[in-house]
């Protein structure tokens, strides 16, 4: 292994530097990368490349060309660029790629070289003309700053909600700066920029001077100047070779180095790792490369052709026409386990695990010292940490190895670290993969999340791929394959070349029911792109009502929304469904369509019931139903105040009620019309309050009045059945008291309702003198009730004793009351007896 | 609190906490002191879930009505209706809203529907041009309320009506959506039974329901073996005929509203000599019933007359329990007797309210006319004398007893004949209208459009074969005990109130 770190460069005492190669490009680039305007996004993005940029003909040959690859070189997009010169490319956090124009005019195109939108970045830069431009990240997203012909800067901090900036003069700034850079310090960005050997720093309300602490003297101008991937840190050259490294707050230094170089270097990058103490500062020239930190030395590179760096978090990519390297600090626990003769616990694992598998009894020797020592989790723990940081499967691997045949040596070492790492670097390796082409480190990865990478491949259109890791890594499926899925269907539905049909079904073959996947969003995007004939297909398969009827409506197919708002039984949704259309159609058109859905009709209707009572008549009209009709009119007759208002609207629900051949109702109606007059005389002629009295009421009430022939009148007119009749007087004459009247009423001829009735309203009225009269005539039936209930227990008994009733012995004997009672419970007891004997 | 609610076999109180768990958390949205605004057919459903002091914890300091014109004075800074989805609701809140903002210091008003946020009624709220004042428009699915340990109901008392006299389904898709909620809590039910056609449809909607909650499948263990469905229209017969247990004796008598029913004062006045009839109270006594308390749990569901024998044996057990204290000898037994204390003292208080319940029922259930119109129900649910006009019911007109009483008595009379004949219907109407209003046509008509009332079809009568052949009537009833049936009598009251 001793090779292992033959491509490590010390610097200073505590750092090692390496650099290896990612991929060999695949590009087949033509001209020189300084021929090109150049962008690189970062966490192993994609390049862009725009040849011919600085073309002035206007011949087609000519004309500049847009090129996109993946960061392994696979070209990903080529177009020909039609729109005005371009001042600067770069790349947002969702990997658009921003092309800054002369005139402030940025374009936005996807990774696919697809247009998406553009914005201005205001008129100041539009006459001015643009000189330079940067893009930058910030945690709100992707920002652009400009200078401009005159010298100001404007800036926007997040294209994605665009607010520009124009930030203040620079006092006696004449010509352009040296070098300037955009910062972003406590949420907001600034622009720090140097002008021979003054650095101003301008914020949205001030510029000001400021001088980096300890500097070195004799600086006459600064050459270039670097921040941190993170903006931590910042790095000055000037025109001495002189190098100044510090916060970027320009409070603190860190270190300087002299490089003797004076020449103004291509690009300077800072290349550290988070969470490391080490500093250090890339700079490249045309033909070299130097990484200076905190050391009297240097690690120098000879580039052996044109090449590009990338400030990454944990190190800078640097790619030219044949090859894509990254250069980063080796991390800790690759620098413990490889480090020539190393004593580190992970080391001697790794040393360790390869003895055992040469069966070696030095494997024990080894895994004794390190358990000697207690070191043995953290041996395993160094080993799974540097697999992570590995490039190559087999470097991985060997690690992975040594640490699960230590973990075979300690008694409870959790597992997920082990399995987290082994799953990260599967889906590492396949992203890294030159087809895919994301190299990502394990802590850029980390930094990323799994979530941005996912949607990072679905950029990609890697849809497979995304949804094999999803799988792989179990992600519940409404955040992965679902997602996943539905972004497919989003970007099937833009091939215009596909039948509506096909890709409908496609779609639904792919999505089924896939938990989460909204078809509606999916048919919104096919809408939007002018399908409406695909989006109602997609909305077929769309679960959810409450998302499928609203967009039916936005695309006007209000009918289909129907339909499909009384499928779901939302009764809510129908309604809203109906006022849409009730504002949409004429009125008759609205009446056909729900007469074609009952369900709705009915809705409907209810709606009209509370809210318009016309449209409601209008409706039932509509439909012939006369029955309803009625009704309504009877309903109606009850608003009406005035008496000839109401016997209108009853005649009108008569009449309805004969169409509907209702006759009973129709008869009622007339009835009811009949009585409503004859209350309206007997108030005129009698007084008192008869109108909306039932019929039954209205005799009772003339009978309390004494007006007996009216009252018998009234019931021949209405035919009141006899047995009513009876029940009705016996009540109002007893209420009245009236018992010689009642007394004449029994007489006038046979009850038809017995006499039992008479027994029980006298009591009713504590008259037991009159309830008597009546007890004697009451038939043989009910004639043992009727004498108990006028108290007679001794003669119920008789009767019942006669008449051999068992039940109605019962009865008497539950009335009989200790000693007044005696002789007659002594009786049946006896007839009971005798009744058994038998 | 709700303690009564986990003892069943299912632990509803899981869905209790959760509706409360909202509730909670849409007042907290609300910050500050808030006031709210009552749907008044709301507040009843409420007190199942939630009493005043929850409201209380969460600043609420006063409550009101909903009513027309301005709201009452009230020094708080949100305002929050609580309502169900209706337009005419609407209406009267944006008309609050308007005269408050005449008033003075702005307030937050917030909106809460019940059970459903509608379109329907914030395009109404919009049209009158208040939408824009609620800062919260929310719903509150309270669909299905945990009423006792095994009974969940939704309150919803014109849902019948609604199905079957008005084609409107807005419940089914309620009880639908509860009963997705309920699945949410207690797992997938992994088979569901229904009857009737309402079922069909709630089970349809379901299904709908299921495939757009796919995304938050859950994967807790289904607690709930099978689901059974019954639309109320399989069954007309049980809402029709006199409940007999104690429970539904005194729903019968008294009505239970929300589990609480309101009695007569008299009986339960403190029997306390020399205080005389001074201050008897006059406000009705309201109780609340549900199987929090041991006594209720245990004869609710018996057979009103096995209910005195219990009581009685109650009294012996608690007097029984009192006269214990004579025995303690010992401070270590007097404490033992104390702690018990507040246990028996309220066994007592409870068998005391029971005993006068019971006594109020009894005064009832002994009266000769319940004897008859008991006879009649059972004569007609036995099919005797179905098709012809029955006197005691013409009696019951000729002396205009209560509306509700003779129509039931008719529609059981028409359901055990497979409707009634031409002949009969018309003059059981005539009777109707001429003694208790011609207005009744509507009432009889819509009793006929539910399909309670109808005339019979072909002069066949089919009611004695299934009721021969799916034993619907049992001769020999051990009157002692009721059990299930509870739940299938419950939605009696929504039958009887189209």
């Amino acid at each position: 292994m001793d090779c292992y770190t033959a491509n490590w460069n010390p610097l200073g005492d505590s750092a090692f530097y390496r650099k290896y190669e990612l991929y060999s490009m695949d590009w087949d680039l033509k001209e020189e990368l300084r021929d090109c305007l150049v962008a690189a996004a970062p966490y192993g993005g994609p390049i862009a490349l725009l040849r011919n940029p600085w073309q002035k003909e206007k011949a087609a040959s000519a004309r500049p060309v847009l090129e996109i690859y993946s960061a392994s070189g696979m070209p990903l997009a080529s177009l020909l660029w039609k729109s005005g010169p371009v001042v600067s490319l770069g790349w947002s956090a969702e990997e658009e790629l921003l092309c800054v124009q002369e005139d402030g005019v940025v374009l936005v195109y996807g990774l696919h070289g697809d247009f998406r939108r553009h914005f201005s970045m205001g008129n100041e830069v539009l006459q001015n003309r643009v000189l330079d431009a940067r893009i930058f990240h910030t945690e709100f997203g992707s920002g652009v700053a400009i200078l401009t012909g005159a010298h100001r800067f404007t800036l926007s901090a997040n294209v994605g909600d665009l607010k520009l900036r124009r930030m203040p003069e620079v006092p006696g700034l004449q010509s352009a700066p040296s070098c300037w850079t955009a910062l972003c310090q406590d949420r907001v960005a600034h622009i720090l920029l140097a002008v021979g050997p003054d650095l101003y720093l301008l914020d949205h309300a001030a510029c000001s001077a400021v001088t980096p602490p300890g500097l070195a003297p004799g600086v006459s101008s600064f050459l270039q100047m670097a921040v941190s991937f993170t903006y931590r840190h910042l790095a000055l050259f000037t025109d001495t070779g002189y190098i100044w490294m510090g916060t970027a707050s320009l409070k603190e230094k860190l270190c300087e180095f002299n490089c003797n170089i004076r020449a103004p270097p291509k690009q300077m990058v800072w290349c550290s790792r988070p969470r490391s103490k080490e500093r250090a500062v890339v700079v490249a020239w045309e033909r070299r490369l130097m990484v200076v930190g905190d050391a009297p030395e240097s690690i120098q590179f000879v580039l052996d052709e044109d090449s590009y760096l990338v400030p990454e978090l944990d190190g800078v990519r640097i790619f030219s026409r044949s090859t894509h390297e990254f250069l980063h600090e080796v991390p800790v626990a690759s620098e413990e386990i490889f480090k020539i003769a190393s004593m580190a616990p992970g080391a001697l694992l790794l040393e360790a695990q390869k003895e055992y598998e040469k069966e070696s009894q030095k494997a024990d020797e080894y895994l004794r010292e390190i358990q000697e020592l207690g070191q043995l989790t953290q041996a395993v723990q160094q080993c799974i940490e540097a697999a992570g940081h590995e490039h190559r499967p087999d470097m991985q691997k060997s690690l992975l190895r040594a640490a699960s045949f230590g973990k075979c040596f300690l008694d409870r070492f959790p597992p997920d670290s082990f399995v987290r790492m082994c799953q990260d670097l599967r889906v590492l390796n396949a992203i890294r993969d030159y087809h895919i082409g994301i190299p990502l480190t394990y802590s850029q990865y980390k930094q990323l999340t799994i979530q941005v990478l996912l949607d990072r491949l679905v950029l990609r259109r890697l849809y497979p791929l995304a949804i094999q890791i999803c799988e792989y890594l179990r992600l519940p499926e409404v955040q992965g394959v679902s997602r996943i899925l539905a972004h497919w269907a989003c970007y099937k539905v833009q091939q215009k070349d596909v039948s509506d049909e096909d890709v409908a079904r496609a779609i639904n073959q792919k999505l089924g029911d896939t938990p989460g996947v909204s078809y509606s969003d999916i048919a919104a995007r096919a809408y939007g792109c002018g399908r409406t004939e695909l989006a109602i297909k997609l909305l077929e398969y769309e679960p959810r009502s409450g998302e499928q009827v609203p967009l039916l409506l936005k695309m006007k197919r209000s009918k289909l929304a129907l339909s499909k708002a009384i499928e779901s039984g939302d009764t809510d949704l129908v309604f809203t469904v109906l006022l849409h259309l009730k504002n949409e159609l004429n009125l008759g058109d609205f009446f056909m369509t729900l007469r074609n859905q009952p369900m709705a009709l009915s809705l409907y209707r209810q709606f009209c019931k509370h809210q318009e009572l016309e449209t409601l008549k209008d409706l039932y009209n509509q439909d012939d139903n006369h029955q309803e009709l009625g009704s309504f009119h009877i309903r109606a007759s009850y608003a009406e105040e005035r008496i000839e208002g109401r016997v209108a609207a009853l005649q009108t629900a008569a009449d309805a009620f004969y169409k509907a051949k209702n006759e009973f109702a129709a008869k009622a109606t007339e009835d009811q019309m009949r009585l409503l007059r004859l209350q309206r005389r007997l108030e005129d002629e009698l007084g008192g309050q008869f109108l909306d009295l039932s019929l039954h009421d209205t005799v009772t009430t003339l009978i309390l009045g004494g007006h007996n022939k009216r009252a018998e009148q009234l019931a021949r007119d209405f035919r009141i059945p006899d047995k009513r009749l009876w029940w009705l007087k016996l009540t109002a004459l007893a209420d009245l008291e009236d018992w010689e009247e009642l007394e004449k009423f029994s007489k006038s001829k046979k009850s038809p309702i017995g006499y039992l009735p008479f027994v029980e309203i006298c009591m009713k009225q504590h008259n037991k003198y009159e309830a008597k009269k009546y007890a004697s005539r009451v038939g043989p039936e009910q004639k043992v009730k009727a004498l108990l209930l006028v108290g007679d227990v001794a003669q119920a008994a008789d009767v019942a004793i006669e008449r051999r009733n068992e039940a109605e012995l019962s009865l008497v004997l539950s009335h009989c009351t200790g000693a007044t009672d005696g002789a007659t419970a002594d009786k049946i007891q006896r007839a009971r007896a005798q009744a058994q004997k038998k | 609190m709700a303690a009564h609610l986990s003892y069943g076999r299912v632990n509803l109180n899981v869905l209790r906490e959760a509706v409360r768990r909202e509730l909670r958390e849409f007042l907290d949205k609300c910050a500050g002191s808030k006031a709210i605004v009552w749907d008044e057919n709301l507040t009843g459903p409420f007190g199942l879930i939630a009493q005043y002091s929850l409201l209380k914890e969460h600043e609420v300091e006063k409550m009101f009505t909903l009513k027309g014109s301005r709201l009452p004075a009230a020094d708080v800074k949100n305002i929050i209706f609580f309502v169900r989805p209706r337009l005419e609701l609407m209406d009267i809140i944006a008309e609050n809203v308007l005269s408050e903002d005449r008033r003075g210091p702005a307030r937050d008003f917030h909106i809460l529907f019940v059970p459903r946020r509608s379109l329907l009624c914030e395009q109404r709220l919009k049209d009158l041009g208040v939408l824009g004042s609620f800062i919260h428009r929310e719903e509150y699915s309270l669909d299905l309320i945990p009423f006792d340990g095994d009974l969940l109901s939704m309150e919803s008392e014109g849902a019948f009506k609604e199905c079957y006299l008005e084609s409107d389904q807005t419940s089914l898709y309620h009880a639908a959506k509860g009963l997705m909620t309920l699945q949410a809590l207690y797992g997938t039910i992994p088979q569901i039974f229904g009857k009737g056609e309402c079922a069909r449809q709630v089970a349809n909607m379901m299904i709908r329901m299921k495939r757009e909650f796919t995304g938050s499948q859950n994967s807790i263990f289904p607690v709930f073996d099978n689901l059974l469905l019954l639309d109320r229209n399989v069954d007309l017969l049980t809402p029709l005929a006199t409940q007999l247990t104690y429970e539904g004796l005194i729903d019968e008598i008294y009505g239970i509203q929300n589990s609480y029913v309101k009695l007569p004062p008299e009986k339960f006045a403190p029997k306390k000599q020399g205080d005389g009839s001074k201050d008897l109270p006059t406000e009705a006594k309201k109780l609340q019933l549900n199987s929090a308390e041991e006594l209720y749990a245990e004869i609710r569901d018996k057979n009103f007359n096995a209910v005195g024998s219990v009581l009685s044996k109650k009294a012996k057990v608690i007097s029984a329990a009192f006269e214990e204290r004579h025995n303690a000898k010992t401070v270590g037994e007097i404490k033992q007797f104390v702690s018990q204390l507040p246990h028996m003292q309220a066994a007592r208080g409870s068998l005391a309210n029971h005993t006068s319940i019971a006594e109020l029922i009894k005064d009832v259930t002994t009266s000769e006319d319940f004897f008859d119109k008991l006879t009649v129900e059972q004569e007609f649910m036995s099919g005797v004398d179905t098709d012809k006009v029955n006197s005691y019911i013409e009696d019951c007109i000729a002396q205009k007893h209560p509306l509700i009483k003779v129509l039931r008595l008719i529609c059981l009379q028409s359901v055990c004949n497979s409707g009634l004949k031409q002949k009969v219907l018309d003059y059981y109407k005539r009777e109707i209208l001429q003694t208790y209003g011609y207005e009744h046509l509507l009432t009889l008509h819509s009793l006929e459009k539910a399909g309670l009332l109808r005339p019979q079809p072909g002069g066949r009568n089919n009611y004695p074969t299934i009721r021969k052949t799916l034993r619907l009537w049992m001769d020999d009833v051990n009157e002692q005990r009721f059990g299930l049936l509870r739940a299938l009598y419950w939605y009696r009251r929504c039958g009887s109130q189209c």
